[in-house]
């Protein structure tokens, strides 16, 4: 059984977020590819190659239509998958990636084939406290940021405790 | 599963491969069709008698240590789809940060002014000194790398800005596990202090085995304790499947002939760089000649072009006269496609300690060069690349000596301005001979220049109480200035294993 390649149409992306695309700041971390097949015959696909630019997960879903009768329905083939084992590291960043059928649950696949494509970030870690090690450097980040500030020393008082100028401990109240 | 199964034939074959090409193939052609004559093969079971012949007679062990050296350069199995220039270096930022085509050609008509006329080096200045290719990997940048001037807790504090994996102490412990505290090592417990029974005449009876028993991985995994003085040339060339058959030897003899016969103008290049460096060693004075011998043949070696595959360098490349873009007279220049740096027969000189003949001494430094100092001097995200090391030093003392790295950042004192130097040269010329060679048995053990970043830090962590105390990059220097009374294994097993993190 020969395989060929299958002509395929690549949108471009979209990206997933809240709010107004054109006045917001923020940098989306989901991107959606939608991928169409114009050709009509429905066929086996055995394998998607694609090179990754910097994108961390991959979920992979797919339009089924089972019968001319009963409407298409959206299928999870494949969800976060890894391809960036430390998004915050090159590794992985720019390789060349084969998925295959048997990695997503049996299925012919149809005409419409979308898949959303988180790039930079992962989702962040809702459950339990962050990496203990990771927040170990970004303190040192903020030492050195204290560092800078302890350098350029004021003598202007905070002034947090003062109760017109003077906070004598023969003042307090004891009721 | 499939996809590890496929991986694993594809390694297989191209193994199969290269080793067909190779001398040892023919050999063992040769010895089997030798063996037909021997009683004990008969014709039923032709291929097992053959195999078990194979076994007793030792061939079997000299093919596992083929394979074991293939596999120890081999880099891994790439995509299908994946082009060559993909395998030498996969991220496309760091491929175009090579030097262009144009400015190798400037380098070849600079040349030509050498000559034989007073060593100026300030003509090589922009090319060749450590300092200058330094420059270059910190202007290295990812393009979709957010990275800011303003200070934010992603902004890298050292030179290096590119996001590459480096491993941290804990990774460290376990890559270097053999180098703990409970285990022997030599350098440590060889001391005169320490009775040698209780480490040293084992470590020497096992080493003395490893070599009767003529098997590399076995050898790799003993040398990560150190090697013993007198085991260690014969261990290298195990480890770095050198074996001196007359078809080696005479393929040096026609490398000297061709030094001999031709000249080429790399050569005023080494002359220079040995008499800058080596010949101004007190340790290596002595080696001078050998060092022309090695390195006048290396640059006109062709089988160096090889390694090329996986260096995510490219070899120089020029045309005949006339025939400028015409591939038929496309020539590599020079020969092995290696244009030498200054301070570059700094990693023969070690060598000539261990190897007395010039043919053997020449292709352990070529095995040595094709192995691991090649990634010194290009730019590559390689874990063992001179970019990584440079980023895996500047963490490792940004996290575990943070005012140290504070206050030398603070001065102008970078710290990786004085520790580039030590690793493109794996601190040979800076430390004691018998410590620099304790150091390379761990890089060959391990197959990993991580060691060399490693070192760098703990040698910094020792010198934090001086160097808190300096004001100036100048002085931060001269505090760092003489390394060779530095012992290695004490300095990097406290590093690594004693201190409180």
């Amino acid at each position: 059984m020969s395989r060929v390649l299958v002509p395929c149409h690549v949108k471009g992306t979209v990206a997933l977020q809240v709010g107004d695309v054109r006045t917001s700041q923020g940098r989306p971390g989901v991107l959606v590819i939608d991928v169409t097949f114009p050709s009509v015959a429905p066929f086996e696909l055995q394998e998607i190659v694609f090179k990754n630019y910097y994108t961390a997960f991959l979920t992979i879903r797919v339009r089924q239509h089972t019968s001319t009768h009963t409407p298409a329905k959206w299928v999870t083939c494949l969800r976060d998958y890894c391809l960036m084992p430390d998004p915050h590291s090159e590794e992985g960043a720019q390789e060349y990636v084969s998925l295959f059928k048997h990695q997503s649950p049996s299925m012919t696949f149809p005409k419409w084939l979308s898949h959303p494509v988180p790039c930079e970030q992962p989702t962040p870690l809702l459950e339990g406290l962050p990496d203990p090690s990771r927040v170990s450097s970004e303190v040192q980040q903020m030492w050195a940021l204290t560092e800078m500030i302890r350098a350029s020393h004021t003598s202007t008082r905070i002034g947090r405790f003062d109760v017109d100028g003077c906070y004598d401990l023969n003042l307090l109240s004891y009721t | 599963m499939l996809q590890e199964e496929s991986d694993l034939s594809l390694i297989i074959a191209q193994i199969v491969q290269k080793l067909k090409g190779s001398n040892l193939y023919a050999q063992l052609e040769r010895q089997a069709w030798a063996s037909l004559q021997r009683p004990e093969i008969k014709l039923e079971s032709l291929k097992e008698d053959i195999k078990e012949f194979f076994k007793i007679s030792g061939w079997e062990k000299k093919l596992q240590n083929a394979v074991y050296s293939e596999l120890s350069v081999f880099p891994l199995p790439s995509h299908p789809a994946a082009p060559p220039e993909h395998l030498k270096e996969p991220l496309v930022y760091m491929r175009k940060a090579q030097r262009p085509v144009g400015e190798q050609k400037e380098l070849l008509n600079k040349w030509n002014e050498m000559g034989t006329d007073e060593p100026d080096l300030s003509l090589f200045r922009p090319v060749y000194a450590p300092k200058d290719f330094l420059e270059v990997l910190i202007n290295l940048r990812n393009p979709n790398y957010e990275n800011g001037d303003s200070l934010s807790f992603r902004t890298h504090l050292g030179l290096i800005q590119v996001p590459l994996k480096v491993k941290d102490i804990p990774e460290l412990k376990e890559l270097f596990v053999e180098l703990g505290l409970t285990t022997g090592q030599l350098g440590i417990d060889d001391s005169t202090q320490v009775p040698p029974e209780l480490f040293e005449n084992e470590h020497v009876r096992i080493g003395q085995k490893v070599l009767t028993e003529q098997d590399s991985a076995a050898a790799q995994q003993y040398i990560r304790q150190g090697s013993p003085t007198a085991l260690r040339a014969e261990l290298w060339a195990l480890i770095l499947n050198i074996s001196s058959h007359p078809e080696d030897i005479l393929y040096y003899e026609q490398l000297k002939t061709n030094v001999i016969q031709h000249d080429l103008l790399v050569d005023s290049l080494i002359y220079k760089d040995v008499k800058l460096t080596a010949s101004n060693d007190d340790y290596y004075f002595v080696f001078e000649d050998y060092l022309y011998q090695v390195l006048l043949c290396f640059s006109r070696d062709t089988s160096v072009l090889s390694h090329f595959a996986y260096n995510s360098a490219s070899p120089p490349k020029s045309y005949i006269r006339g025939k400028l873009g015409l591939e038929e007279y496309a020539v590599f220049y020079p020969p092995n496609g290696v244009i030498p740096f200054h301070g570059f027969s700094m990693y023969v000189a070690p060598l000539c300690f261990l190897y007395h003949e010039p043919s053997k001494l020449y292709q352990i430094f070529r095995e040595m060069y094709v192995r691991f100092f090649f990634r010194l001097h290009s730019i590559s995200s390689h874990p063992s690349g001179i970019v990584s090391l440079c980023l895996l030093f500047e963490t490792l003392l940004q996290t575990y000596l943070p005012q140290l790295f504070y206050h030398l950042r603070e001065i102008g004192a970078q710290p990786l301005r004085i520790s580039f130097k030590w690793m493109v040269r794996a601190f040979s010329g800076y430390l004691a001979t018998d410590q620099l060679l304790l150091l390379w048995d761990r890089i060959l053990g391990y197959n990993s220049l991580e060691i060399l970043a490693v070192l760098a830090a703990a040698v910094f962590a020792f010198r934090a109480v001086n160097l808190m105390e300096v004001t100036s990059l100048a002085a931060a220097e001269a505090v760092l200035a003489d390394l060779s009374t530095l012992k290695v294994m004490p300095l990097l097993q406290i590093f690594l294993f004693a201190t409180v993190t």
